[in-house]
């Protein structure tokens, strides 16, 4: 299936789609979004500051990369490490018991839960797809 | 090069290049970060449940018809050379030590206005914070703040305690 260049073409505007949309929106407020990576309660102020004015970025371009297909397996590669990141921060602040807004889509983010474990999987897996889909020929 | 290594190296091209347009694109809330801003805390109100922000006519109503307590948040320096009247001094970086014993006395009074030196200042949203988690129900702030109240030829009182 992943030989079939429609297929991989989707996933890659899916995928490209969702991740330059999450770091557009989180560039439009960047203080909001350090707020939000503050309000998890893992890096001090500083870092939360460093991590919004890059971590949209990296979105975008890398969703940008997906979407051109330029540096595909590249982008895949932060796209899937990104998320990786995500899940595992999700879940340890599930466990902490933290009552935090995601983040993920700014102001359409929600109360960070397995809905968004979910949806992050759902991404990771494409995101696998398009890292590990056999080279194009 | 090798298939793994050129991924590599494409993924890190991409963290490397989002470095430089974040750095290029934020680059004054950089410079403000540079100078010591976002240091206590980020300015958006919506991370401040409970605390309500007033502009300065709501402001001036409050004061004129003394129905809450005004804090200055600004360093004690600011504060003696010139405040709203009336008002108390509690710089928000010195409120860890001295909010639990005013606390006690903000919670009887009710209504909290805090104020800093305004434009985008952050101290009087921190402390607004902190005075909610501590107990106070009503907390305002007067995001205009002090450089608001002064352009508006409102009253003012210099240095020491009011009362």
């Amino acid at each position: 299936m992943l030989r079939n260049k429609g297929v991989r073409l989707a996933f890659r505007l899916v995928l490209g789609g969702l991740f330059v949309y999450a770091g557009a929106v989180k560039v439009l407020e960047p203080l909001a979004f350090a707020q939000n990576v503050r309000n998890y309660q893992l890096v001090g102020q500083s870092l939360s500051f460093v991590a919004a004015i890059i971590l949209p970025w990296l979105e975008i371009l890398a969703g940008l990369a997906l979407i051109l297909g330029v540096w595909t397996r590249g982008a895949a590669l932060v796209v899937t490490g990104l998320l990786v990141f995500f899940i595992v921060l999700t879940a340890v602040t599930m466990a902490r018991g933290l009552d935090v807004d995601c983040g993920c889509f700014g102001s359409l983010s929600r109360k960070s839960g397995w809905s968004v474990v979910l949806e992050d999987l759902g991404m990771l897996a494409l995101g696998l797809a398009l890292l590990i889909a056999p080279k194009k020929r | 090069m090798s298939d793994a290594r050129r991924v590599l190296t494409q993924a890190a091209a991409l963290v490397a290049l989002s470095v430089l347009v974040g750095a290029a694109v934020h680059f004054p809330l950089v410079g403000r970060f540079a100078r010591g801003e976002f240091r206590e805390t980020f300015f958006q109100a919506s991370d401040y449940p409970g605390v309500r922000l007033i502009t300065l006519e709501e402001a001036e109503d409050i004061w004129r018809t003394q129905t809450a307590v005004f804090i200055d948040a600004r360093r004690g320096g600011l504060y003696s050379e010139g405040h709203v009247p009336r008002s108390l001094s509690l710089p928000a970086d010195e409120s860890a030590r001295t909010l639990p014993s005013l606390v006690m006395a903000l919670a009887r009074v009710g209504t909290v206005v805090v104020y800093c030196e305004g434009g985008d200042c952050q101290s009087s949203l921190a402390l607004a914070k902190r005075l909610h988690e501590a107990g106070c129900r009503d907390v305002r702030v007067f995001t205009g703040g002090w450089e608001e109240w002064r352009a508006a030829g409102l009253p003012e009182e210099k240095s020491g305690a009011p009362e």
